[in-house]
C-alpha cells in the first residue's frame, strides 16, 4: 500500500488520528476478554492476568489466536465481540 | 510564488522530444550571443555542458511560465516576457534569437511536443504545489497499511456506503467546478454551528462522488438548507422522519444530466445521487449531525442516504421554482423536510374532479389521518396523471385550489378521541372546517416516467412553519 | 495491534501487551494503521523467563493493565 494523504473532511474540532474507544468507568460487571497470540510463555502472563482479575471478581475469557503472524480470525473476532466487553491482547515481543 | 524570469532568452525542453534534441546544438551558438538560460523538464542531460542548463525537476519553472509545448523560446526584457515561440521555425527562432545564421543546416520547421507540465494528473499536483490556491484543510495522512477507502469508513466520514477518498487533486478538481473561492464561508453547519466553507463542501462532494459540475446545484442547495425558515438544527435533531430533500428547476438540470422522468425519486443517475447524498455528507461530517449522537430519529427513512430529483418542466405546467417566485430560464433548487415517498394508485380515473378526489383522500393521511397542519406535503404528479389535468386546462394552482377545498374537513371528525382514537386535533376545533394543509403548505411537482398512472406523496416534517421547517428555494449561482 | 484496531471497530476497548523490545515497532505500526492502540510494555526478555518471573511480570503489569481499560485518566 502506498502511503495517501487526503484531506479532512470534518470541522476538525478532533484529532486527526483515529480515537481510541471510550473506556468504561470501572470494570464492574464487565467481561473482559484475554486474546493469547500464541507465542511461548504468554499463557504464562495470562494465566495469572487472569487469576488477579478473577480475585478482583471481574468476568474473564480465554481466547487463543491460531498463530502470532496473522491478524485473528474473523469468526474469533466476531465471537470475541459478542462475548467480552472489553480485550487484552498478548504477549507481542 | 512566481519567481523573477532571468532576462535574456529562455528554452524550456524535453530530452525525449526528438525536436528539442533537433535544437540542442545550437543552444551553445545562442548562449554565446546572450543570457540564455535552459529548463530541461525530464532529465539533467539534456544541454548538460551549458553551465545555464537546469534540470527543472519539480516543474516549478515551466508551471510559472505557462509551458504547453517543447521546445518553447521565450524572450524577457527587464524581467518581463516579451516574445515566445514554440516548436521549431527557423524564422521565429533567427528573429527572436537575432541571429540571422541560426540552425541554417535544420529544416524550416519542426513541430514539439507537448509539455511534461500537461501530462495526465501532473497538471493538478503543480497547481496545489506552485499555483495560488490554498487549501486550508487538515491533511491526513492515511497510514500505509490502511486501504484508504476503508481508512474513510474508519474514521467516521461514510453514512454506510463507501466514500472516494478525498485526495487534494480530487479536491481541487472539485473547487474548479465553482467560481467561488475556496475560503468562502457558505453559512454556519448544525448542528455544531461550524462555518462551512466552499472547501469543505468541496471535500464531501468527493466524498459522496460528484463530479465539478454539480457544485453550483449543491452549494445553492447548501445555502437553502442553513437559512433559518428552512429550520436544519430542528429537522436533524427530530425523533421524526424528516431530512433535507432537493428539488431542482431550470436548466441547471439538464445540464449536469440530472433525471426527472423514470425512476426520478429512485437510483441509478450520479446527479440525483450524489448531490443529495453530498448534501447529507456536510451534516454529518462538518455539522457533527450524526444517528445515535444528534439525531435520535426513531425510524428516519432511506431518503437520509440521498433525497434529491429534478422536476420535468417538459408540459404546460408551471415549475415549482417558478412558481416560487424564480424567473424563467433560470435554475433553482427547493429544499423541503422530506419524510419519504407514499404511493397513489389511480388507473382509473379520467377526469381531473375525480383524480383530484383520489389525490385527497390520500393526502388526508400525512403524519396522521386526524391531524391537521402539521407537516407540510409535496404532491409529485406523474405525467400521466398530470395530462388529466393539463388537457382539461387545469394548472397547479387550480389543482391545488381544487385538492384545498377536498381537503376541509370537520373538526368533530378530526378532534382527539373522535372515532375512539386518542389522537386528533384540540377540541377548540370541533365546530370549525379544519384544512390539512397550512397556508402554502402543499407543494406539487410533476416528475416520473411517462408510463404509468401513479402519484405520489413526500409527507414534510410535520413540525411546518415558523415551529419547524418551511421550504426555501435558492437561485442556482456559480 | 492490528486486533486490538479491529476489535475497537467493533466497539470493543482494547489494551495490547508486548515486550519492551516492541516500542519502536508499535510507534510505526501505530503510523501504518492510522491508529494509536493502548499498549502496555513488560521488560524484556521473555522466551526464557521462569513461570515464577512471568508472573511477577504479569503482577507488575497488572496496575497499567486496569488503568488503561477504565476511564477516568486522560491518556
Amino acid at each position: 500500500m502506498i502511503h495517501s494523504i487526503v484531506l479532512d473532511p470534518t470541522a476538525e474540532r478532533a484529532p486527526a488520528q483515529r480515537a481510541r474507544l471510550a473506556r468504561p468507568a470501572s470494570l464492574e460487571g464487565k467481561v473482559v476478554g484475554l486474546l493469547d497470540i500464541s507465542k511461548p510463555r504468554g499463557n504464562v502472563f495470562l494465566d495469572r492476568i487472569e487469576e488477579q482479575l478473577a480475585a478482583m471478581g471481574i468476568a474473564v475469557k480465554r481466547y487463543n489466536k491460531p498463530t502470532f503472524t496473522r491478524i485473528a480470525p474473523t469468526e474469533l473476532k466476531q465471537q470475541m465481540a459478542a462475548e467480552v466487553d472489553l480485550l487484552v491482547e498478548g504477549l507481542a515481543d | 510564488m512566481k519567481p523573477a524570469l532571468p532576462d535574456g532568452l529562455i528554452v524550456v525542453a524535453k530530452a525525449d522530444c526528438p525536436t528539442c534534441r533537433l535544437v540542442e546544438p545550437l543552444l551553445a551558438e545562442i548562449a554565446q550571443a546572450g543570457p540564455l538560460t535552459v529548463y530541461a523538464q525530464d532529465s539533467a542531460e539534456y544541454a548538460a555542458d551549458l553551465p545555464s542548463s537546469l534540470y527543472d525537476k519539480t516543474l516549478e519553472h515551466s508551471f510559472h511560465l505557462g509551458i504547453e509545448f517543447v521546445p518553447t523560446l521565450i524572450r524577457v526584457e527587464n524581467g518581463v516576457e516579451v516574445e515566445r515561440t514554440y516548436g521549431w521555425h527557423k524564422e521565429d527562432w533567427r528573429q527572436l534569437t537575432g541571429l540571422a545564421e541560426l540552425g541554417e543546416a535544420l529544416p524550416v520547421m519542426r513541430p514539439g511536443c507537448g509539455s511534461k507540465t500537461l501530462e495526465p494528473g501532473i497538471s493538478e499536483e503543480l497547481e496545489l504545489a506552485f499555483g495560488d490556491i490554498r487549501l486550508q484543510s487538515r491533511e491526513i495522512d492515511m497510514g500505509s497499511a490502511e486501504d484508504p477507502m476503508e481508512a474513510c469508513f474508519e474514521r467516521g466520514w461514510s453514512d454506510g456506503l463507501p466514500v472516494v477518498p478525498p485526495t487534494p487533486v480530487r479536491v481541487l478538481r472539485m473547487l474548479k467546478g465553482t467560481s467561488r473561492k475556496p475560503d468562502e464561508v457558505v453559512g454556519l453547519m448544525p448542528p455544531d454551528l461550524v462555518p462551512v466553507t466552499v472547501e469543505k463542501v468541496a471535500i464531501n462532494a468527493v466524498l459522496a462522488g460528484c463530479k465539478p459540475e454539480y457544485m453550483p446545484v449543491l452549494l445553492a442547495a447548501l445555502e437553502a438548507a442553513l437559512t433559518d425558515e428552512f429550520g436544519l438544527h430542528g429537522l436533524i435533531c427530530t425523533t421524526m422522519f424528516g431530512s433535507p430533500m432537493i428539488v431542482v428547476n431550470g436548466p441547471a438540470a439538464r445540464a449536469i444530466g440530472m433525471n426527472s422522468g423514470v425512476n426520478a425519486l429512485g437510483q441509478g443517475n450520479r446527479a440525483n445521487a450524489t448531490i443529495g447524498r453530498a448534501l447529507q455528507l456536510i451534516i454529518r461530517n462538518v455539522g457533527g449531525g450524526r444517528p445515535g449522537e444528534i439525531d435520535r430519529a426513531t425510524l428516519g427513512n432511506p431518503g437520509k442516504y440521498s433525497f434529491c430529483f429534478a422536476e420535468a418542466e417538459d408540459a404546460d405546467w408551471l415549475p415549482l421554482a417558478q412558481e416560487r417566485g424564480v424567473e424563467a430560464g433560470r435554475s433553482a433548487v427547493t429544499l423541503f423536510p422530506g419524510e419519504g415517498v407514499q404511493g397513489i394508485v389511480d388507473q382509473k380515473s379520467r377526469d381531473p374532479e375525480s383524480l383530484a378526489r383520489s389525490f385527497a383522500l390520500s393526502l388526508r393521511t400525512v403524519d396522521h389521518a386526524k391531524l391537521a397542519m402539521a407537516g407540510d406535503a409535496v404532491l409529485v404528479v406523474s405525467p400521466e396523471h398530470a395530462r388529466v389535468f393539463i388537457e382539461a386546462g387545469w394548472s397547479k394552482q387550480r389543482l391545488r385550489e381544487e385538492l384545498e377545498k377536498l381537503l376541509l374537513a370537520p373538526g368533530a371528525e378530526l378532534v382527539a378521541g373522535a372515532g375512539g382514537i386518542a389522537e386528533g386535533i384540540p377540541e377548540r376545533f370541533k365546530d370549525q372546517q379544519v384544512p390539512k394543509f397550512r397556508p402554502g403548505g402543499l407543494l406539487i411537482v410533476r416528475a416520473g416516467g411517462t408510463a404509468g398512472l401513479f402519484s405520489a406523496i413526500i409527507a414534510g416534517w410535520a413540525a411546518s412553519g415558523s415551529v419547524g421547517s418551511s421550504p426555501v428555494t435558492r437561485e442556482v449561482t456559480s | 495491534m492490528h486486533d486490538i484496531a479491529d476489535l475497537e471497530s467493533r466497539q470493543i476497548p482494547g489494551v495490547g501487551v508486548a515486550s519492551s523490545e516492541f516500542v519502536q515497532a508499535a510507534a510505526l505500526q501505530s503510523k501504518a494503521l492510522g491508529f494509536d492502540p493502548a499498549m502496555v510494555f513488560v521488560p524484556h526478555p521473555i522466551q526464557d523467563r521462569t513461570d515464577d518471573e512471568m508472573r511477577a511480570l504479569a503482577d507488575g503489569a497488572l496496575a497499567e493493565i486496569l488503568r488503561l481499560l477504565q476511564s477516568g485518566d486522560a491518556d
